[in-house]
């Protein structure tokens, strides 16, 4: 049983929050952003390497990246939801539920595969970590028991990458963009 | 504004059970989780303290006054303590990784009197973790 369906069993969460509230610390729900993250690890290989430049350009950005077979990473995903506690499960998300949203849509494609041939959106895309980061923010963002606050990867113990999604506009983006009138 | 990070590891014991649900429920909703007799985790809490360095000491806060906040209000309730039985700001409900960090969120914002307390993350694992933050702040500094 999914957290989801457990949410909609009224006499059950009514049950649980009287047990459960009573007896607890009263605690201010909406003063405090509570999130759970979760790590996972894949192995896949990569190349880095653009249609748009030539073969000279390519080695010049990319370095060993770009060699022509490609290497391999152990990468580490970390995904960070934010919700509500459900009471009656002390839970954000069931991490059953996370771990297989995360496996069918991610790790089963990703794991053991080479990124540039296995997985479509890097047909034309740079599969670095940065795209990667996008890639699987999208991926992951219907998950539909809690928010997809972020998604995490690292590459190698020395580098990281985070996403977040497309940041809101703020004022000062509204006042320093150009009308197109002007 | 500077973030400071301490990290304490403790470990105790728990186990999810929700007394209101039957035990097929409990299972279904837990898992192994819902052993009766529970199991433990090495907890690492990292804690974060925002603020500006004082112009005479250098220092957000003095590390040694944090790590005696830590120890009075965290290791001494929790450290070597089944978290259902033993402490009672988690009774009543699930100690899950969530639940644990918003107690000790609870518990420290009110005793840090230099700096504001940023964020709590507590791991379980070094596979899954809770961050606690104060609704609305920066959640810069990840």
């Amino acid at each position: 049983m999914n957290r989801r369906t457990f949410s909609r069993t009224a006499t059950a969460t009514a049950r649980a929050e009287q047990g459960i509230e009573e007896r607890g610390t009263p605690v201010k729900e909406d003063a405090l952003h509570i999130e759970l993250g979760r790590r996972y690890l894949f192995a896949a290989s990569h190349r880095l390497h653009s249609r748009q430049l030539s073969e000279e350009e390519n080695y010049r950005v990319f370095g060993k990246c770009n060699n022509p077979y490609g290497h391999g990473h152990n990468y580490i995903l970390e995904v960070s939801l934010s919700g509500k506690i459900d009471p009656a499960t002390g839970m954000i998300a069931n991490l059953a539920d996370l771990d297989a949203f995360v496996t069918r849509h991610v790790l089963e494609e990703f794991d053991h595969h080479s990124l540039n041939e296995d997985v479509p959106a890097f047909s034309d895309k740079v599969p670095t970590t940065e795209n990667l980061c996008i890639e699987i923010f999208h991926r992951l963002q219907n998950f539909p028991h809690a928010k997809l606050e972020r998604v995490r990867i690292q590459e190698t113990g020395n580098n990281s990458f985070e996403y977040a999604g497309k940041r809101r506009k703020t004022t000062r983006d509204q006042a320093n963009r150009r009308d197109p009138a002007e | 504004m500077i973030l400071l990070t301490r990290k304490i590891e403790f470990s105790a014991s728990h186990l999810y059970h929700n007394p209101n649900l039957s035990a097929e429920e409990n299972r279904r909703i837990f898992g192994k989780c819902n052993n009766p007799h529970g199991h433990g985790h090495n907890y690492t809490l990292e804690v974060t303290v925002a603020g500006e360095p004082h112009p005479v000491t250098g220092m957000v806060l003095d590390l040694k006054e944090l790590k005696e906040i830590l120890e009075r209000e965290v290791m001494q309730r929790m450290d070597h303590r089944h978290l259902n039985y033993e402490v009672p700001e988690l009774a009543g409900q699930i100690p899950t990784c969530e639940n644990i960090a918003r107690v000790i969120w609870q518990l420290l914002e009110p005793k840090i009197k230099q700096g504001k307390l940023h964020r709590v993350r507590l791991y379980e694992s070094p596979d899954l973790f809770a961050d606690c933050y104060r609704n609305g702040a920066s959640r810069a500094g990840n």
